[in-house]
């Protein structure tokens, strides 16, 4: 699910690929909810809906470990 | 006088997000009997690598119907300092909304800005032109945020599609409705389908899920679609990402 570039865990799955971003997120300790209108995705965990996801062009990293 | 507010860079992890900013700064304003301020767009910004933002890059923008143009700059500048989250590197854009304006020069900026990579210079410059009908102000860190100001504003002001900040929540015991029934109720101008086709008002939509309006055309616009048959308000994973 996950690559690594420059250290840090970029998503495989691109900006669309649902049902595996909630899983993940449901699978992690971290989760937490962004803001309202920066929700993207209809479940309400999900990778795509967490405040340290940082988009990239064609996915986005997961900050988690550089934030907390 | 009818203005556009803009902010940007304003928030943290930790922090409030920019578009809840907006909408109590814009608030705060009002209680303070400088105006009425009216609904948040969010523009989507360049998603680059090399752009400090914090995770998504986007700038919110209102318009706000003021009789004191100076003492609603002060305030909302003052906000700013005394509530972005420390660290940030916020800007503010306010611009004279009217339509007598030619605002195609901040329009084509705030396009590049969901682009390419621009500058603080490239923002000033554009903003230049319009003398007194725009201020530009940095409230911390870098000031970087000025950039994002003056593209929502710009892209507000020539009417470019944008997410209105807020959800459309289903009514309890009320599944289905018509189109028309739906515009009336959640104050849409317009109500399209996926090909942005004008939707017949007699058609009849099940609404069960959230959704949420965008700016097209100038207009609080609802998007719907079918599935299986069945005519609904867009769910937000339909809605294009970035």
């Amino acid at each position: 699910m996950w690559d690594t570039v420059d250290g840090m865990p970029v998503w495989q799955g691109g900006k669309t690929d649902w049902a595996a971003a909630a899983q993940a997120a449901e699978n992690c300790g971290a989760f937490r909810a962004d803001c309202e209108e920066e929700c993207v995705a209809d479940d309400d965990v999900s990778c795509y809906n967490c405040r340290f996801r940082r988009w990239t062009r064609d996915s986005f990293v997961c900050m988690k470990e550089r934030c907390l | 006088m009818n203005l556009f507010l803009c902010i940007d860079d304003t928030d943290d992890l930790d922090s409030i997000g920019t578009g809840e900013l907006l909408e109590n700064m814009r608030d705060a304003a009002a209680a303070r009997g400088l105006g009425q301020g009216g609904f948040i767009v969010r523009y989507q910004l360049l998603i680059d690598e090399t752009i400090p933002y914090t995770s998504h890059n986007s700038s919110m923008c209102c318009t706000f119907e003021t009789h004191d143009r100076d003492a609603l700059t002060a305030f909302c500048q003052s906000y700013l300092e005394a509530n972005c989250a420390e660290g940030s590197d916020p800007g503010l854009c306010i611009l004279t909304n009217n339509s007598g304006l030619d605002y195609t020069v901040l329009t084509a900026f705030g396009k590049r800005a969901q682009t390419e990579v621009v500058s603080k210079r490239d923002a000033y410059a554009a903003a230049a032109a319009f003398g007194s009908d725009v201020s530009l102000s940095e409230h911390g860190g870098t000031g970087i945020g000025v950039i994002g100001a003056l593209a929502g504003a710009g892209l507000r002001a020539g009417r470019q599609e944008g997410r209105i900040k807020g959800k459309l929540h289903p009514l309890p015991g009320r599944p289905t409705m018509t189109a028309g029934e739906f515009a009336a109720l959640y104050a849409l101008s317009q109500l399209v389908d996926t090909n942005g086709q004008p939707v017949d008002p007699q058609r009849v939509l099940t609404f069960t899920e959230p959704t949420k309006a965008v700016f097209r055309d100038g207009m609080v616009t609802g998007v719907v679609c079918c599935e299986n048959g069945v005519w609904k308000p867009l769910p937000k994973r339909k809605k294009e990402k970035q």
